[in-house]
């Protein structure tokens, strides 16, 4: 179980005036910011559960995934995963847990990703047949069996991102927080590293945090999902409600045999977005959805009309983009 | 309890990242062994022939070879992973997945150090064969078995009293960012003061009594005497009680700087 309380992060950052004068100025004189980068936190986990943490560069995703691990102290406020101050770094807590950065290598470069699980097998004290069966499951799984020998530096990016998953899931952690872990990867890698994580987690049932910016990897592997923006939770709830609570419009989508001039349909009923010279989209006010439909039937020649809930994903992304 | 298995791995994995790449071995043990000794030779060289002398303070020109092929090697040995090891894992945060990890960091980093003063052991072995391929009856470097195993030990201890010392500024990198010319300024100090540069019989007498209160000789003339001066036992392990002293001192230190300093960690980078 994770429990986070009022949970807040504030760091001192320096801030250097623009210049080679700013540069010569801050050698002497320094100005000090404070950002917060989270404010107030609270959030409950129950065991297996999976949550999805998104937001904007800078809204206090990491800060948080940071602090549940145990890297960076709270400035106020408390946290307990499986019973644990992650902050003490007890040893019982550590050998737990589990954080894969998408974007920092834990493996070691120089060597293959094998004589990196060696260690870690040491570290973790995994009994020799476990750790077999565990290596040999985990590689069969990702497809990445053939590379383990291999220099983790002559991997490509999406070999390099398995091999790093089998490193941070070889103990058979009970927590697992997954900081990006599809960034940069294309999409056959993307899907390869999300069908694992999908499997993986019906199998051992990690409670697991998911912070990713691609939407596809929140809407397939989580049902709950925490939105953050400037450090703060602006929504927290299951991904579904995402739609009645932030969802001011549906779409409708139609072909039809002529193009819809956006410029001649009513405002009021809906923005009209063009796909292509026969399919249109348009974004028409919930209560307004059933008048907006029977507009376009009775004054263009539909072939095919559907309505729609607006895609999660650009809700989000709509959600975040406010007041910026 | 300790985690022997552990320790081991860790200190393999080392070496073996150290002796990845052959030409980097080579090029490293050929650069380091002879520029020092060649810039040594002709300054001693020099020296000698303006004073006319045979010998000076102790040390007779073949004495000063012998000195300038080993003591740069022991200041590779006695400063392991070099300088930056620790500070550009705060800086860069390279340091978050030791602390993902249920073990000691100040251990681990321990153990790495040992792996690259170990490589550079070997390399110092290499050094003592070709002087002795190349002296012949010449040469003046002669030891017995048992005087060889202390020189060994000695060379873990000094290793590990300067780690503690260097970890205290390492650790600076919790505030500073980028701690590279205090770990420049340290390295030039101890080599200054330790020996390495000039030995310390050319110090006049008042300097060497206050340096011996020190840990800097402990560092470089310690391990030379005892490899080529006559042993003695009494001597050496009570040099070996003061070298543990100092670096007590210095890694309690160490852990107080730690402790202030791990709240300052952002763990950027990632």
């Amino acid at each position: 179980m994770i429990e986070v309380k009022n949970l807040s992060k504030n760091f001192k950052v320096h801030k250097k005036k623009e210049g080679l004068k700013g540069s010569i100025r801050s050698l002497i004189k320094r100005d000090y910011i404070i950002k917060e980068a989270v404010k107030d936190l609270n959030l409950t986990l129950a065991d297996g559960e999976i949550l999805g943490l998104i937001g904007a560069n800078g809204a206090g995703k990491t800060t948080l995934t940071k602090m549940l691990a145990g890297i960076i102290h709270p400035s106020e406020g408390s946290v307990s995963v499986l019973g644990f101050d992650p902050w003490k770094r007890e040893n019982a807590y550590r050998s737990q847990m589990s954080l894969i950065m998408g974007q920092k290598a834990q493996l070691w470069w120089d060597l293959p990703a094998m004589d990196g699980y060696l260690l870690l097998k040491e570290i973790y004290q995994i009994p020799v047949q476990e750790f077999k069966e565990r290596v040999e499951f985990l590689s069969k799984s990702l497809g990445i069996d053939k590379e383990l020998n291999v220099q983790v530096r002559r991997l490509s990016l999406g070999e390099r991102m398995k091999v790093e998953l089998i490193a941070a899931l070889l103990h058979n952690p009970k927590v697992v927080f997954l900081d990006e872990p599809t960034i940069g990867l294309d999409l056959t890698a993307q899907k390869a590293v999300r069908t694992f994580i999908k499997n993986y987690r019906k199998e051992f049932n990690p409670i697991m945090i998911l912070t990713s910016h691609y939407m596809e990897d929140i809407e397939e592997l989580c049902e709950r999902v925490v939105i953050m923006k400037e450090g703060q939770f602006i929504f927290d709830g299951n991904i579904k409600e995402i739609q009645t609570k932030f969802a001011k419009k549906k779409m409708i989508k139609v072909q039809t045999s002529q193009t819809i001039d956006p410029n001649e349909f009513p405002a009021e009923l809906g923005d009209v977005k063009i796909i292509n010279k026969h399919e249109q989209c348009v974004y028409s006010p919930r209560e307004k959805t059933m008048q907006a439909a029977s507009h376009i039937l009775n004054h263009y020649e539909v072939q095919d009309l559907t309505i729609q809930e607006e895609e999660i994903g650009d809700l989000i992304e709509s959600i975040m983009r406010q007041n910026d | 309890m300790i985690n022997f298995a552990w320790l081991r791995s860790i200190f393999t994995m080392e070496l073996r990242q150290i002796i990845t790449y052959r030409a980097d071995f080579w090029v490293n043990f050929v650069g380091n062994a002879s520029i020092t000794f060649i810039l040594a030779y002709f300054l001693w060289a020099g020296i000698f022939e303006a004073n006319q002398a045979e010998s000076m303070n102790g040390f007779t020109m073949k004495d000063i070879i012998l000195y300038y092929l080993i003591v740069p090697q022991l200041m590779r040995i006695q400063q392991g992973s070099g300088i930056g090891n620790i500070s550009r894992e705060i800086y860069d945060g390279g340091l978050t997945k030791y602390l993902l990890y249920p073990v000691n960091y100040y251990v681990h980093k321990i153990i790495v150090y040992f792996a690259h003063t170990t490589f550079y052991i070997l390399q110092l072995f290499l050094i003592i064969f070709l002087y002795w391929t190349f002296t012949g009856e010449e040469g003046v470097l002669q030891f017995s078995a048992l005087q060889f195993f202390l020189f060994l030990l000695s060379l873990y201890f000094i290793a590990l009293l300067y780690f503690s010392m260097s970890s205290i500024s390492e650790f600076i990198a919790f505030w500073a960012d980028n701690i590279w010319s205090l770990g420049v300024i340290i390295r030039f100090v101890v080599s200054f003061l330790g020996g390495a540069l000039i030995p310390l019989t050319f110090f006049p007498q008042w300097a060497q009594a206050i340096l011996y209160k020190t840990p800097f000789p402990y560092l470089i003339t310690f391990p030379f005497d005892v490899l080529t001066k006559p042993l003695i036992i009494e001597k050496y392990f009570e040099n070996l009680i003061i070298i543990t002293f100092w670096t007590a001192i210095f890694m309690t230190m160490s852990y107080f700087v730690w402790n202030k300093g791990k709240y300052k960690y952002s763990g950027v980078g990632i």
